[in-house]
């Protein structure tokens, strides 16, 4: 199954997802942290897997990425990614103190980092799965601080052998005064994005 | 694509007089005093090949071990099995003896620790290009592979050293 595009259906019925697992996560990261957080979905981008790369400024670019590898009907992975600097605003977000606080990212940050993006990824399955009755499994998290076009590649070469689109959900986190970006990639393999569809209603 | 054009295609890459940048999935070559590079390798390995008569040098960012059973379309040189024997060839065009080229290896990192078992592209790409490599008769004279680091390597066709660069090791040569 190939895709170029969504239709503006489907990208509808995907968007809406996104926001729903936003506005979920949102809750769960307010329960953790003790304040008010709040996620939105500004965008949802199809990309096939070898633009992905081509993103960030440039492939040297110093970023987090969290991956977690898709089980249950649908395979594939996701991917979080965010700037160095973004991530450690979010780090102070969680926190609740002035951004620019937290200036080294060490293992407590990336911990902290990986921890969010997972309750992210995991409300952004949940709100796809209960959509589209599917069984959407995360496995472990694990994450980096490294090249932007690394850690691309390491996940498109992986997605590679199934995978050849990438739905790009842009991410932004709002704290009492302030706001992050953020990116979050889905990659379905081709047959769990056709189950996916189908079940949404809007293959 | 012929070969020919292919090799334009390649060159068009350079983003500053003498820096021939080989982006992922590509194969370049280039004599002293151009210098070929190619960044932010993770589980890709950069492969650089070097003739240490004519001093022409090779570089390959290779993406997947092998094209069989793999969506072919796009960039085919980011398959090991055809971007090392093409790299190979390549070199040879340009006066590159066959007995008298090595390589040199970096990459093939796991960017991603602790992830179980499946997380093993940066080796299985490690092995395809060493297999490819054998089969072309290329002895790999170094190499700085492995690891949980992305690199960004530079090969410089007059001396043959390749100069490694990461956030995690800084820089060094092999």
């Amino acid at each position: 199954m190939k895709f170029d595009a969504l239709t503006e259906m489907q990208a509808d019925a995907l968007r809406e997802t996104g926001s729903i697992g936003a506005g979920h996560a949102a809750t769960a990261l307010s329960q953790l942290v003790g304040h008010p957080v709040s996620i939105d979905v500004p965008t949802l981008e199809v990309l096939g897997v070898g633009e992905v790369p081509d993103l960030f400024g440039g492939p040297e670019v110093l970023v987090v990425g969290v991956h977690v590898r898709l089980l249950g009907d649908i395979g594939g992975s996701m991917l979080f990614m965010a700037e160095r600097s973004s991530a450690l605003a979010l780090v102070d977000m969680m926190h609740a103190r002035p951004v620019g606080t937290a200036r080294a990212f060490s293992a407590d940050e990336e911990a902290l980092v990986s921890h969010v993006a997972s309750i992210l990824i995991s409300a952004y399955l949940a709100a796809v799965g209960r959509l589209a009755d599917v069984s959407l499994l995360p496995a472990r998290a694990s994450s980096t601080l490294d090249m932007a076009g690394a850690i691309m590649d390491a996940v498109t070469a992986d997605a590679a052998m199934r995978a050849d689109v990438a739905l790009l959900l842009k991410t932004r986190f709002y704290g009492a005064d302030t706001s992050v970006d953020s990116y979050l990639f889905f990659l379905p393999d081709p047959a769990g994005l056709g189950v996916l569809l189908g079940r949404l209603g809007v293959a | 694509m012929s070969e020919s054009t292919e090799a334009l295609r390649d060159l068009a890459l350079e983003d500053e007089p003498g820096h021939v940048i080989v982006g992922v999935g590509e194969i370049a070559c280039a004599f002293e005093p151009d210098v070929l590079i190619t960044q932010a390798l993770g589980s890709c390995v950069g492969v650089a090949l070097w003739d240490p008569r004519v001093h022409v040098g090779g570089l390959a960012h290779v993406m997947l071990p092998t094209a069989l059973g793999s969506d072919q379309s796009g960039r085919r040189h980011r398959f090991a099995d055809i971007a090392v024997p093409a790299l190979v060839e390549r070199m040879v065009d340009l006066g590159a003896g066959r007995r008298r080229i090595v390589a040199k290896l970096a990459g093939g990192a796991s960017m991603f620790r602790g992830e179980s078992g499946t997380d093993t592209i940066g080796d299985r790409n490690v092995a395809a290009v060493r297999d490819q490599l054998e089969r072309a008769g290329v002895p790999v004279s170094a190499a700085d592979t492995g690891g949980s680091h992305a690199r960004t390597i530079e090969l410089s066709p007059g001396t043959g050293i390749l100069l490694i660069r990461s956030y995690t090791f800084g820089m060094h040569e092999i």
